[in-house]
């Protein structure tokens, strides 16, 4: 059937661009762990004005679509360094990603029993050894069904990127259609793997959080 | 005492799963009698009790109310538990309104009052057990006993004919339990009919025309109070009564 | 000095148009999002299992896929097959039908919190089944669902920006316009930044006085 032999081709076609779908969103993704990590230590063990910071980043960024941040920061990028769309946009992600994920990091680590910094200080650890090897370790299992979410939200999100001009998928979908004029096949095809994505996202983190879940 | 039973109970039987709860159980209850069941956790005396309001269906058996088989394919199981109000172990106070719209919600949505009558005739159920003061209030604001009597009201703003009542105070401490026994005590002088499942041993003696013991499915023995207190056929029944009367049973009063 | 008034006056009036297709925007996609997701959440949890089984299908869909390929093909794929809308026809189609999805999960999730007792209890005084959902657990799950629901409204506010890409001139768009008119893309955006800030600002502080308002005491999510 000539309708299922388009959809195959152009399946194909976007596929080749899932590679950079998955780029942008493990960077971003890696990129906002870093900082989400941070702000949430700072905001949780920080003196006040650390305190302040965090938490100015993380209310400030998360009032603001996606989009204003990746753009705004793709331009800031893009004054100091000569980068390209790829590596800004995803930073620009990232850096976006980092106020939700410093959300979800804040409360896994409110969530660890505050009798463990107390023992871990009781047996003569620092304050930055105990975060290191009791807190975080206990926050990060926590933090699991919350970072799930998130990564499959950046999964999705990572199609704002195509706004400055990064080749993922839906630039490529959109190229399909003005090349093939079907755009319903194009962009349904483009659905299709984006929720495929989603899918196995969710059941490959589902099971690592089945495996290293932790309830207080 | 009139001729016929208001409810009666045929060799119904119940499974959940593979598990026989309920295994022929026969029973008839009298216009205005008190019928107390006692007998071991888990023996299907909740469950015999909510098949009387259809809130659970028999596997076999029928069940009879005023001359009607409940129990029939076509019957209309909300017109039923009209006419049988039932009162639950975690009271289940509608949470989202305060004691009087709970006892007035079931007036006015399901009889059709009128709000003004609902409203006056709530407050009578309300004064009835003690809690016309209360009546703004929300059930987080109650205290346990004063959850249970808002509940009882409630049953008895539908004007049932028999009132079933399942473990009413066994999820209350201690000091709270006499505040609903007696709003139950008072409701059985006023003539109603009651089927009440609990431990209050105490009740069961000074209140219950009836007392039926259950163990394992079946109706082991029933009788008057005395009979059964003091003068048991069954040796299951001695055993079972004289284990909950004695440490316990004075501490409650 | 001069040069900051200069901007604000280029600026300003022309961000604020946007503004108010902004609220308009999310205003009605959120209407429509309730008028869908509220039937829809309710037969997740009570309907028949196909209906429940299609239900969570439609779910799936609007959640697994990026918004901007859910507008794109509203606008730019189903003309295919023949049915055209309008850029803003289509702006509120897709918002709204994606809200409806995850407003019927939020509502879900409240609806079996409510505990079970409920029902029973309903049930025990002659309601019926429709009885009982539209008098005691819809009441109580719709307070429940307001945390949720404010977090879908401020959302609703980010999301709408994602419009500008089919050329709706709201907040976004005027934002990219100006930009590239005036090659100053950091300080419109940072100003862009600054408007969706106070409107979300504004909202959460109205969401949560209307959340303090409708409070019934010992009605929690974890009751």
């Amino acid at each position: 059937m000539q309708l299922l032999q388009d959809f195959v081709t152009t399946l194909q076609f976007l596929i080749q661009g899932l590679g950079v779908t998955i780029s942008v969103t493990v960077i971003a993704l890696a990129v906002g762990f870093v900082l989400g990590i941070l702000m949430a230590i700072l905001r949780v063990y920080g003196n006040r004005p650390l305190k302040a910071l965090a938490a100015a980043y993380s209310v400030i960024v998360r009032a603001v679509p996606v989009v204003v941040t990746i753009f705004l920061l793709y331009f800031v990028i893009a004054s100091i360094v000569d980068l390209s769309a790829f590596w800004a946009g995803s930073l620009a992600l990232g850096f976006a990603s980092g106020a939700y994920q410093s959300e979800i990091f804040r409360g896994a680590i409110q969530s660890v029993a505050p009798g463990q910094m107390t023992a871990a200080r009781a047996i003569g650890m620092s304050r930055i050894k105990a975060i290191q090897y009791i807190i975080l370790p206990q926050a990060i299992r926590l933090a699991l069904p919350g970072w799930r979410n998130e990564a499959t939200l950046v999964l999705k999100d990572s199609t704002l990127v195509f706004a400055v001009g990064v080749p993922e998928m839906l630039r490529r979908a959109q190229y399909v259609s003005s090349r093939t004029l079907e755009p319903f096949l194009a962009f349904g095809a483009a659905a299709v793997l984006y929720l495929a994505l989603t899918l196995l996202t969710n059941y490959v983190l589902g099971r690592a959080e089945d495996r290293y879940r932790m309830v207080t | 005492m009139a001729d016929q039973p208001i409810v009666r109970i045929e060799n119904v039987r119940k499974a959940f799963g593979p598990t026989q709860v309920l295994k022929g159980i026969s029973l008839s209850v009298y216009p205005r009698q008190v019928v107390v069941l006692v007998g071991p956790s888990g023996t299907g005396k909740s469950t015999l009790l909510r098949c009387i309001n259809l809130l659970g269906r028999p596997d076999s058996g029928s069940i009879w109310l005023e001359g009607l088989e409940i129990t029939a394919p076509k019957v209309n199981e909300d017109k039923v538990r009209q006419r049988v109000g039932m009162v639950f172990q975690e009271f289940n106070l509608f949470a989202h309104l305060n004691a009087l719209q709970n006892v007035t919600i079931g007036m006015t949505k399901v009889l059709g009052m009128h709000k003004q009558a609902a409203h006056a005739e709530g407050m009578r159920e309300l004064e009835r057990v003690g809690l016309a003061d209360r009546a703004s209030f929300y059930p987080a604001q109650l205290s346990g006993g004063q959850k249970q009597r808002v509940a009882i009201a409630r049953a008895l703003g539908m004007d049932p004919h028999v009132m079933l009542f399942d473990e009413p105070t066994s999820a209350l401490d201690p000091e709270l339990t006499g505040e609903v026994l007696e709003v139950m005590q008072q409701l059985a002088k006023e003539g109603m009919t009651m089927i009440v499942v609990s431990h209050e041993m105490s009740f069961a003696r000074e209140v219950a025309d009836r007392i039926v013991f259950m163990e394992g499915g079946h109706v082991v023995e029933e009788g008057s109070p005395e009979q059964m207190f003091t003068n048991p056929v069954s040796d299951r029944t001695r055993e079972f009564l004289s284990r909950i009367t004695d440490p316990g049973q004075d501490e409650h009063k | 000095m001069n040069e900051l008034l200069l901007f604000a006056q280029r600026v300003l009036p022309v961000l604020w148009q946007g503004t108010i297709i902004t609220v308009q925007l999310a205003s009605v996609s959120l209407l429509l999002g309730v008028a869908l997701g509220l039937p829809l959440g309710v037969l997740r949890v009570y309907g028949s299992k196909w209906v429940r089984r299609t239900v969570m299908i439609y779910i799936t869909i609007f959640q697994g896929t990026p918004l901007l390929v859910q507008l794109f093909v509203v606008y730019y794929g189903l003309p295919q097959l023949g049915l055209t809308f309008d850029r803003f026809a289509a702006a509120y189609i897709t918002l709204g039908l994606n809200s409806a999805a995850y407003q019927a999960e939020y509502l879900r999730g409240a609806l079996i919190s409510v505990s079970e007792g409920q029902m029973t209890a309903a049930r025990a005084i002659g309601m019926s089944k429709g009885q009982a959902i539209w008098n005691i657990i819809l009441p109580q799950a719709l307070r429940l669902v307001l945390p949720a629901w404010s977090n879908e409204v401020v959302s609703m506010i980010k999301y709408t920006a994602v419009v500008y890409l089919i050329a709706v001139p709201d907040l976004m768009g005027q934002a990219k316009n100006l930009s590239s008119k005036y090659f100053a893309p950091i300080p419109v955006y940072l100003t862009v930044a600054l408007f969706y800030l106070v409107l979300v600002g504004i909202t959460y502080f109205i969401l949560r006085e209307v959340e303090r308002r409708l409070q019934i005491p010992g009605l929690t999510m974890e009751g």
